[in-house]
């Protein structure tokens, strides 16, 4: 302990001691390690976001139906079928058991709610109680829809928390009055949750909050007037059933659409295989950034080590002479390399932080890299790595010295 | 009976350099014994091979033929590790070029040995201070090397030399780069230390200052012979 202390002192004497020459070499591990932090900032945060949404978009159980364009062959045949219509869904119920939960849903976007000169506009979809469970929406205040508001088609809503925002005095309580939505009143019969996920000041989550629920029935009825879908969501009982459900669900709609392929069928297997092949490459590219910066680091650090083993020839004899071990001798260089290399991280984690908050300033909400605690610990063990990978080399140089050498070394 | 204890000796021991296309024998056959509180002058011309003959008693070179023994182990059977600290703790070197740091105080020139002691002595504030008193530098123990004279800074590599109360004092032409007068001084400091009881081996190519010692070996093209005062 007390040698490594002394390592340090010596370290920064030297350093001290050779000022411009010192200088260069931190500024080496200094760029090293701000590059490495801000890429890490900027994955960190790029896929945590994206982690995040695909979560919040419904599991790997989540299978939608949804509408596709017809092959040229089947084009002349598109009047044949209606597209996703509520029978759909219940053909689905019926004939797919593996099918846990199920959500039919008709979006209406850039939809108007509006209260008292108040308005949001937004999206307001048509749904069955299926969706609370399949896109993960929790109803924080009153309650979901009941089958007498199915059946009766009732004029109730349920709402986001940006709709409470838009429509509400803060501290009102919407729960028990009416948004007029489409000419009629709704009552409103729940809150939901608010969702956030910050990303620096964005919140990524903020489309879930962008919404407003009334029964499928009312919203076929009443306001689309049809019982088109905009598509189907539907949650499979048991992952090790994904395949077979995929299938089934595939097969029923092919025969309530009359053999007109104007769906797919998707997962989000899909989705979570890009965001794995992203990320993997994102990861390889990551590490070569790094690795290029650690390279450069450390031929800065090996070359000023180098320089000065070469003017301290004549100190190493000394110092063998009185009795210095050749891992006196090793160790003592090792500890100047990785101080060298520590003020240089330690400048780097404080010019990435400055470069963050700039960028965060600069860029875009979204793609701005964030401050990942991670950055850190990847500094120092970067800063450390160097040092000891560039250190060893000419340590080694320096304890194989002989004393005699050295000592006559002018 | 009054017992004498050996600390170093040398039995038969050769030195052989490849030196280009020869060998040149810059020491042969050289045996002699050291005692402990003895005061020996080691006397020959420049290339007489007596910097050999330093540098295998100080452990810092092996021999090529026969065995240096000290307090009784042949030095060859021992590693490096163990001759670094056999040097730290029981040989203080005292060179002509003083072989200060530069970078470092008085005072951190003189605490370098204690670094390298194998267990750091509790009390080495107080041998730094004891050493420092010993060659009379205590008033300049915060400047650096380059602030002081020749004949001081031979004091201090001197005090540098004692801080670990080693049992042999090594000096190679100690007085060489000093004027005549500070040499005297720093001459009465090694007999002064040797009255204290520790063993001094000085190296020189003066015949005056080898006179002022009881004990006189010569070197002479690589072989040894013992001389008298």
């Amino acid at each position: 302990m007390k040698r490594l202390f002394s390592g340090v002192i010596n370290g920064l004497a030297e350093i001290w001691g050779h000022k411009l020459r010192s200088l260069l070499t931190i500024s080496c591990v200094m760029l090293g390690v701000a590059s490495m932090v801000v890429t890490t900032g900027f994955m960190e945060g790029f896929f945590g976001t994206w982690e995040a949404s695909l979560q919040e978009a419904g599991g790997l159980e989540k299978i939608s139906g949804v509408p596709q364009s017809l092959s040229e062959r089947q084009a002349p045949f598109a009047p044949v079928s209606k597209g996703f219509t509520l029978a759909d869904a219940r053909a689905l119920t019926e004939l797919v058991p593996t099918i846990a939960v199920l959500s039919p849903e008709i979006d209406a976007e850039s939809s108007r709610l509006t209260r008292k000169g108040r308005r949001f506009v937004g999206r307001a979809q048509g749904v069955t109680n299926g969706i609370f469970e399949i896109n993960r929406y929790e109803v924080a205040e009153g309650r979901m829809f009941s089958d007498l508001d199915m059946n009766d088609h009732a004029d109730v809503i349920i709402i986001g928390s940006e709709v409470t925002k838009n429509c509400f005095q803060p501290g009102e309580n919407p729960l028990g009055q009416f948004l007029d939505y489409n000419g009629r009143p709704f009552l409103i019969i729940g809150v939901l949750k608010h969702y956030e996920r910050l990303y620096g000041t964005y919140n990524t989550l903020n489309w879930k909050n962008d919404v407003a629920f009334i029964p499928i029935t009312t919203m076929a009825s009443k306001v689309q007037r049809s019982d088109q879908l905009s598509w189907i969501n539907m949650k499979s009982e048991d992952l090790s059933r994904l395949r077979e459900t995929v299938d089934a669900a595939a097969n029923v709609l092919a025969q309530q659409h009359r053999g007109l392929i104007d769906f797919k069928v998707k997962t989000n297997e899909e989705s979570l295989a890009s965001y794995a092949s992203t990320k993997a490459s994102f990861v390889v590219g990551g590490s070569a950034i790094a690795g290029v910066s650690l390279l450069v680091s450390g031929i800065g650090i090996m070359n000023l080590m180098l320089a000065s083993i070469n003017e301290r020839v004549r100190e190493i004899g000394i110092r063998k002479a009185i009795g210095a071990t050749p891992f006196n001798i090793f160790s003592q260089f090792v500890a100047e390399a990785v101080t060298l290399s520590l003020l240089g991280g330690a400048a780097g984690v404080g010019v990435a932080v400055a470069m963050i908050q700039g960028l965060g300033a600069v860029l875009p909400p979204g793609s701005a890299p964030m401050l990942a605690p991670s950055a850190f610990w990847v500094g120092f063990a970067f800063s450390v790595t160097a040092g000891v990978l560039a250190g060893i080399y000419p340590a080694v140089q320096a304890a194989k010295l002989d004393p005699i050498e050295a000592l006559r070394y002018e | 009976m009054n017992s004498v204890r050996e600390v170093l000796r040398l039995d038969r021991v050769g030195k052989r350099y490849p030196m280009g296309d020869t060998i040149v024998d810059a020491l042969v056959d050289a045996s002699f014994t050291l005692n402990e509180g003895e005061a020996v002058a080691i006397l020959g011309p420049s290339g007489s091979g007596k910097s050999t003959l330093m540098h295998l008693l100080g452990f810092l070179d092996s021999p090529t033929s026969g065995e240096v023994i000290f307090e009784g182990r042949p030095v060859a059977a021992l590693t490096e590790r163990q001759r670094a600290r056999i040097r730290a703790e029981k040989i203080g070197f005292v060179f002509q070029a003083f072989n200060l740091l530069p970078r470092l105080s008085v005072r951190a020139n003189v605490a370098l040995p204690l670094a390298y002691n194998s267990a750091p002595p509790a009390d080495a504030e107080a041998r730094v201070d004891r050493a420092l008193e010993l060659v009379g530098m205590t008033h300049r123990a915060h400047h650096k090397p380059g602030e002081l004279s020749g004949g001081q800074r031979q004091r201090v590599a001197i005090a540098r030399a004692l801080v670990n109360e080693p049992r042999i004092l090594l000096a190679d032409e100690p007085t060489g780069n000093l004027d005549t007068k500070t040499a005297a001084a720093i001459l009465d400091l090694f007999q002064e230390l040797n009255r204290l009881g520790r063993t001094i081996i000085v190296v020189t190519h003066s015949p005056e200052i080898a006179a002022r010692f009881k004990r006189q070996i010569h070197v002479l093209d690589g072989r040894v012979t013992e001389g008298s005062a």
